[in-house]
């Protein structure tokens, strides 16, 4: 017999993920690989006029099959590796074959200086991490390229 | 105005989080509404077979606005959602005149709910774009709104594919949630 845990594991899938200029709406970015694949690093190559909106937003679409009692996912923005910006999010209850999307949305602080695209270049990643309570459910992760 | 304008008038308000439920009847528009709110393209939206979310933050002060899916199957869902809910927004198909007895009888469930006691109601009838939509008073009064004595409520008529009327609804939202 499959333990509860494997079940959720099996049956939960990241879709999709899309980065978004938040003034205009203008999708910059959509990967429709499963990212939910464990050890595999995702590319995303970013217009670099993307460092100069005042609002990016990240948004994720996933299924599961069975319902989680409290879910919630943990996604860090790092640069080499250190964290940049972090966001928790819970999302508590999910429906049993649901498909659902979480869209985030950060304005940067207008102080805040952004650093040239030449530094972030390939080494900016979004990590995302889907929990059920304490067990990890899926870990995404995804390297971002200015082009 | 989109949610990161709301987000920005509503800072003054002494909390750091807010939640917004949006509800309705499956075809009634939710995430119609809720694109448009964030400048996106409403012209390819499939039924929602669990929630939309849209988290917006900025300088520490946090909106998140949740939008549930309509149809009959998902509906005994919805009470997972309801704690800590700040306003809930429901969302009217005004054209759909068949299924007004049906929004009302869930409609008037919610309002009866313990977990949502005293939250602001914002209804949107939606669509007045469409032939034969009926009117925010005329929704009203199938809705019995004025009967409404426990918390503060407001209708408001719009079309969430132009985005008109959403404007005075997110209005109505900044100065009930500044009351509070």
């Amino acid at each position: 017999m499959p333990s509860k845990a494997e079940d959720i594991l099996s049956g939960f899938r990241v879709n999709w993920m899309s980065l978004r200029e938040v003034d205009t709406g203008k999708l910059l970015w959509q990967n429709s690989d499963d990212l939910s694949q464990p050890d595999v690093e995702h590319e995303a190559r970013v217009p670099k006029s993307i460092l100069n909106c005042r609002a990016v937003s990240r948004e994720i679409n996933f299924s599961s099959i069975e319902p989680l009692e409290n879910f919630r996912l943990e996604q860090k923005v790092l640069f080499k590796g250190r964290a940049l910006e972090e966001w928790t999010f819970d999302f508590g209850f999910v429906i049993p074959n649901s498909t659902n999307t979480w869209q985030s949305i950060i304005e940067a602080a207008p102080e805040s200086q952004m650093m040239p695209a030449q530094i972030l270049n390939g080494n900016v990643t979004i990590e995302t991490k889907f929990y059920d309570d304490t067990l990890l459910v899926s870990t995404s992760l995804v390297r971002l390229f200015y082009v | 105005m989109g949610l990161l304008a709301l987000l920005r008038k509503l800072r003054a308000s002494s909390e750091q989080e807010l939640r917004i439920l949006l509800l309705g009847l499956d075809n009634a528009g939710k995430t119609t509404l809720l694109k448009h709110l964030a400048n996106e393209d409403v012209t390819h939206i499939t039924p929602t077979q669990g929630f939309n979310i849209k988290s917006v933050q900025s300088s520490g002060f946090k909106l998140n606005v949740w939008d549930i899916g309509g149809q009959r199957k998902i509906r005994p869902y919805w009470r997972n959602y309801f704690e800590n809910t700040d306003v809930l927004i429901y969302v009217i198909d005004s054209s759909d005149r068949k299924r007004f007895d049906e929004t009302a009888e869930e409609l008037s469930e919610l309002l009866n709910e313990e977990k949502l006691d005293g939250v602001p109601l914002l209804v949107f009838a939606n669509k007045q774009d469409l032939l034969g939509a009926a009117t925010p008073s005329e929704l009203a009064l199938g809705l019995a709104l004025q009967t409404i004595k426990d918390r503060g409520w407001q209708i408001q008529a719009c079309c969430a594919c132009s985005g008109e009327g959403v404007q005075d609804g997110m209005n109505w939202i900044c100065q009930t949630i500044k009351k509070k």
